[in-house]
């Protein structure tokens, strides 16, 4: 008797916690969304309202008619996708190669990939900008993209499960004459799907919430990404809190809606690096 | 004439059919060599001839030896810059780790029953950019009338200046601990739940309580994963660079400024990249300084089993 009320105590307190925690990280999310239908007066009058008093959409339509904010989606939209495809195609080209091939220096050139992950990114900041104005890729996508569209952990993480696609299936590519791009093409890519999936949503991710490496490199405003505009929203003599929230509940969505539609691969993708620890 | 090029093209197809397996790989792998020598190793190596020397961005550059080097560590707002990056680092191993920790040990313990409801509400503020997240925060932060003072006032309790130089850089850590929990809790999750189950079976035949479980078999295994946490970490803390930013821009007075902050600050607001360049190897040698440190301590604590 007395152990299970001891049970019962324990995970009354537990949950309890658990919820108050969850609670608390819920209601940033909460704040912001109510706030999208509120004027500037409503959210910060002295007592906060969790549904607006004269609920309207004017923030939303100000953040298009003013903002420009389906360019700027736009910009982030297209910034993002040729990252990301980009991204898919070298690495898991590099990978196929690292995880099917044996050739001179495989290990040390791996070394070198392993450690080019060390670097630290505000260390060459400041040359890269220079190097990206003497390219003449300031304030150009190609600026934006290029520099980190060939990352190490695209490559290590699309090496382990190249690892698993069986050989035979190669070989027997090969004596039917397809050449090596075909097979790691035709028949390598199709089978690690699932990984690609993985890769897919964090390089989308990462590339569409970046903010420090585009707010240098595009300088016109019809150029730049959603965060930095955002960014730029705060900066403004007199922010408009229910505008910027508009942008900020828009600019999450998508985010949002690829992980409740790719859960799994999101949160496979996440743990990825841990995991190889 | 058609004869004979018709050999040749036979032996070339032969020759590329022999070695394009030798050759080839290093084509598929090209890509990242490329871009990583063009775009990390040459930065890497002007950023050091840059911190050599006094540079506006155009005209001439002086050369200075060290001299950036030394203005550096007499410089107060370094220093600044410094003190608060350790205590933001401090922060997030005293107070988001631990956490984290406690989390996902609840998560993963049988009490509790509805686990991914918790797993995936703590991992959702991830997904928001860090531009959205602090713009959020600023909201509840408001000096006057942000969402915490508003409860505060209901309660009778005078408004409390969050974002004011005393108080600014727990706001921005609060931010912190709202956006980078929740990842760190899945990591433990993955780290507790490799944990072999018959660990935890053979220290009760031995007949070790909860506590000496914890203690004897779940630490020990969550070794590998909390040097992986601890340097993850360790560099992003010392990266730090978008909340404080967005927040209080480095302010008041240089309270919530961190390295990455004033690296920007000198190479692009005042156009010192030699001077910024210097700051970003000396943060190199920092995140590397530490990193070794965290791995020999974990490799030295491993060899004692």
């Amino acid at each position: 008797m007395d152990s299970t009320l001891t049970v019962r105590a324990q995970r009354t307190i537990a949950y309890g916690f658990l919820f108050f925690i969850l609670i608390s990280m819920a209601t940033p999310f909460v704040w912001m969304i109510s706030n999208t239908f509120k004027e500037q007066y409503e959210i910060f009058q002295l007592r906060p309202t969790l549904i607006p008093e004269e609920p309207h959409l004017r923030n939303y339509v100000r953040l298009f008619a003013e903002f420009d904010f389906q360019k700027h989606f736009l910009n982030s939209a297209f910034i993002a996708v040729v990252h990301t495809a980009s991204h898919l195609f070298l690495a898991s080209l590099a990978g196929f190669a690292f995880a099917k091939y044996s050739f001179p220096l495989k290990d040390f050139l791996f070394l070198v990939l392993l450690g080019s992950m060390m670097v630290p990114l505000y260390t060459i900041f400041i040359p890269l900008f220079v190097l990206v104005i003497r390219l003449g890729l300031v304030d150009s996508y190609a600026g934006v993209i290029l520099p980190g569209v060939a990352g190490a952990f695209g490559i290590f993480f699309m090496k382990q499960s190249m690892e698993a696609v069986p050989g035979e299936l190669l070989d027997s590519a090969r004596i039917d004459g397809a050449s090596e791009f075909r097979i790691y093409w035709q028949i390598a890519l199709p089978l690690v799907r699932p990984a690609l999936a993985v890769l897919a949503v964090l390089a989308f991710m990462t590339s569409w919430n970046d903010f420090v490496w585009p707010l240098v490199v595009l300088r016109s405003r019809e150029l730049q990404t959603l965060p930095v505009v955002m960014a730029g929203m705060q900066g403004m003599y007199r922010m408009e809190h229910g505008v910027v929230m508009a942008a900020s509940l828009l600019s999450t969505l998508p985010i949002l809606l690829l992980f409740l539609a790719l859960q799994k691969q999101f949160l496979a993708g996440l743990t990825v690096g841990a995991v190889k620890s | 004439m058609s004869s004979a090029s018709i050999v040749e093209d036979r032996g070339l197809r032969a020759w590329w059919s022999r070695s394009q397996r030798k050759v080839l790989p290093y084509v598929f792998i090209s890509p990242f060599y490329i871009l990583f020598i063009v775009f990390s190793v040459g930065p890497l190596i002007y950023a050091l001839y840059l911190s050599l020397h006094r540079w506006p961005g155009s005209g001439p550059m002086r050369h200075v030896g060290l001299g950036n080097y030394t203005y550096l560590a007499g410089d107060p707002v370094f220093l600044k810059s410094l003190w608060n990056t350790v205590y933001y680092a401090i922060g997030a191993f005293l107070f988001i780790l631990p956490l984290a920790l406690l989390l996902a040990l609840l998560i993963n313990s049988t009490l509790i029953r509805i686990k991914s409801l918790f797993r995936i509400g703590f991992f959702l503020p991830i997904l928001t950019s860090t531009v959205a997240a602090t713009l959020i925060f600023l909201m509840i932060f408001n000096n006057q009338f942000g969402l915490i003072n508003q409860g505060l006032t209901l309660l009778g309790i005078p408004p409390v200046k969050w974002l004011d130089e005393e108080l600014v850089k727990i706001s921005v850590l609060a931010v912190a601990t709202w956006r980078y929990t929740g990842i760190n809790v899945l990591y433990f999750l993955t780290g507790l739940q490799s944990i072999p189950p018959d660990l935890y079976e053979a220290a009760q035949v031995d007949g070790a309580g909860a506590w000496a479980q914890f203690r004897y078999v779940t630490i020990p295994q969550l070794r590998p994963i909390a040097l992986f946490v601890g340097v993850v970490t360790m560099i992003g803390s010392f990266q730090f660079f978008a909340e404080p930013l967005i927040l209080a821009n480095g302010g008041p007075n240089d309270a919530s400024l961190t390295i990455a902050n004033y690296l920007y600050r000198m190479g692009f607001t005042n156009a010192k990249l030699g001077y910024g360049a210097s700051i970003g190897w000396v943060l190199a040698l920092i995140i590397f300084g530490l990193s070794f440190i965290q791995l020999y301590l974990f490799g030295a604590f491993r060899k004692e089993d």
